[in-house]
């Protein structure tokens, strides 16, 4: 059989693509499972959710944007509870990024068993839940009771009451939230410090420059892309802190700690708050932290494009 | 030369000390807690506190042991649920992950780059804006109150799929191409060949998604509410901490054995843990 050239173009690129595609059947057999329960559990809800958000949630109708104005106008508790998040997402990550980077600084210089010793030891409070941390520092931070309560009494001071005002609700939350967290970002830290090549501190030396010029100019700009991928796993993990408020100070005082999970796990089943309104502000956290994401990676794109 | 050697030291001692004081700060509020769980009523909110207990009571184990507590809630089945639970599922889960992840290394298909990016922009939901929606599709599924509920919904992870697969591109294409030559399915080489090559990012992941099962509170009280006895520990722990907030060394002392099982698993496995942040913190 004789073909002409462009017939040949197509015969090859077919058989090209035989080549090219083996296995094909397989590929798609064995990302069936994932497709499926990826599809059933993520995707479809989120679809739901969206067509929800613009839903009446009692007759189904079509109602564009009255559940996202409700929540700006009329319920302002979803509202609170996010700016609550907002305010204690952005302390507790400035504190977390500062602790860590300082400490991973000491251990990097700490080269020897007891620095091993001590990497293991501050990773402990990782594998231990909310639930559990709430637990554990209710001992510490319990009115009727707790070691902050027995010390302000023997040093015949007035008990403190964590719940009592915004700023000790906060103290109350954000402590053991560090407490949870330090551990895992000071070992990310670490890795991104020894991977700084030691000739850029060896050049910098030559050059005269004391420690703080090299912590300045060399240390904190090549540490820029684990910084930014610690303040992600931060800005969406404790976005939707839950656990912690829930046990510590459940919202108090007057919902100054109530966080827009919290609010979602509250209101669940609970008549009184339309659902579709609560599943409109979840999409609007979702959109936000969705928003940090993609900025943060693009940055990190082009950051890693220039160094190729 | 001497005074360069002294600054050594001085700097040695110095940073030993805040390794001592922070390693200190980080692992006192576990310290302080241990004696608590042998602690009467009458000691656990004494005031002034002390750290061990007057009088040794061991009563709070005992009634773990040997009681209910709550209702119908057990303590030593719900971790015996949970543990049954998040081994299942870091089966299920590594299986299912390292096969999509193995694809998405070493295939070409149709639709691939698609695909990718739908596997890729799960990552960016937060599980609280599908909560509702996911609850109402496990009970159209008629999954509620099961133990499927519990481990099914969570397998898949967009994240632990990228892991692997950037894993997977480490691997060279040549002994695949050898394995093909040879006569091997694209099955058996997975098994054969990267599934005993995949060691180490199989314990980083597996011991990740068995804390994730572990210490999962939200979605297990949500969606298991008729049937104690598949309840979750942090389930309980946190239905404890409501009704035993006088007699605290209850929850003390299930808190101490809910955190058995996660700590042997991070001594076992501390030393790949911890190397393996260096590369999971890159992402």
């Amino acid at each position: 059989m004789e073909y002409t050239f462009d017939e040949y173009q197509v015969v090859n690129k077919k058989r090209h693509n035989r080549f090219k595609y083996r296995g094909s059947k397989t590929a798609y057999l064995m990302l069936l499972p994932a497709f499926v329960l990826l599809s059933v559990f993520v995707i479809l809800p989120l679809v739901l959710a969206v067509v929800r958000s613009f839903q009446d949630y009692n007759t189904g109708a079509w109602v564009g944007f009255k559940n996202y104005n409700y929540l700006f106008t009329l319920d302002k508790l979803y509202l609170k509870s996010f700016l609550n998040a907002l305010i204690m997402t952005a302390i507790i990550s400035a504190l977390l990024l500062i602790f860590s980077f300082l400490f991973a600084c000491v251990l990097r210089a700490m080269n020897n068993k007891f620095g091993k010793v001590v990497k293991v030891l501050i990773y402990v409070p990782f594998f231990i839940s909310g639930i559990i941390a709430s637990v554990i520092f209710n001992l510490i931070f319990n009115y009727g009771g707790g070691l902050i309560t027995s010390i302000c009494v023997l040093l015949d001071k007035d008990p403190i009451s964590f719940t009592s005002t915004t700023p000790l609700a906060y103290i109350a939350i954000i402590a053991p939230t560090l407490w949870l967290g330090f551990g895992y970002n000071t070992l990310v830290m670490y890795a991104g410090l020894i991977n700084i090549p030691e000739d850029y501190y060896n050049a910098a030396n030559v050059d005269g420059a004391n420690s703080f010029q090299k912590m300045i100019y060399i240390t904190i700009p090549n540490m820029k892309n684990y910084t930014v991928l610690l303040v992600i796993n931060m800005v969406t993990a404790y976005m939707q802190m839950m656990e912690i408020p829930m046990m510590m100070t459940g919202g108090a005082p007057l919902d100054t700690t109530l966080t827009p999970v919290l609010y979602l796990f509250n209101s669940f089943r609970d008549p009184s708050r339309p659902d579709n309104v609560t599943i409109a502000g979840a999409i609007i956290l979702m959109l936000l932290i969705m928003a940090v994401n993609i900025v943060v990676f693009k940055t990190l794109r082009t950051k890693r494009s220039e160094d190729a | 030369m001497r005074n360069v050697n002294v600054r050594k030291l001085v700097k040695t001692i110095v940073f030993t000390l805040i390794c001592l004081i922070v390693a200190a700060i980080i692992l006192f509020p576990i310290i302080w807690m241990l004696p608590a769980a042998f602690k009467n009523k009458a000691e656990i909110w004494a005031i002034p506190n002390e750290w061990l207990p007057k009088v040794f009571y061991t009563k709070n184990f005992e009634k773990i042991f040997t009681s209910n507590l709550v209702n119908d809630y057990n303590f030593i089945s719900s971790i015996g649920s949970t543990f049954l639970v998040s081994v299942i599922a870091v089966v299920l889960s590594l299986l299912v992950n390292m096969f999509a992840a193995y694809v998405f290394a070493n295939f070409e298909f149709r639709g691939k780059n698609f695909l990718w990016y739908y596997f890729l922009i799960t990552m960016f939901i937060p599980g609280i804006t599908i909560l509702l929606t996911s609850i109402r599709v496990v009970s159209v599924l008629q999954m509620t109150d099961t133990l499927l509920v519990l481990i099914i919904p969570g397998l898949v992870s967009a994240y632990n799929i990228f892991f692997f697969r950037q894993f997977y591109y480490g691997i060279p294409r040549s002994l695949e191409e050898a394995a093909i030559i040879d006569g091997c399915s694209r099955f058996k080489i997975f098994f054969k060949v990267f599934l005993p090559m995949s060691v180490t990012p199989m314990v980083i992941i597996g011991v990740s998604v068995f804390m994730g099962y572990w210490n999962s509170f939200m979605w297990p009280t949500l969606t298991i509410v008729n049937n104690s006895e598949i309840a979750q520990v942090m389930q309980v722990i946190r239905i404890l901490n409501s009704t035993y907030s006088g007699e605290y060394g209850i929850v003390i002392a299930a808190t101490i054995l809910s955190i058995i099982i996660p700590l042997t698993l991070f001594i076992i496995f501390q030393k790949k843990i911890i190397a393996g942040i260096a590369v999971s913190g890159l992402k």
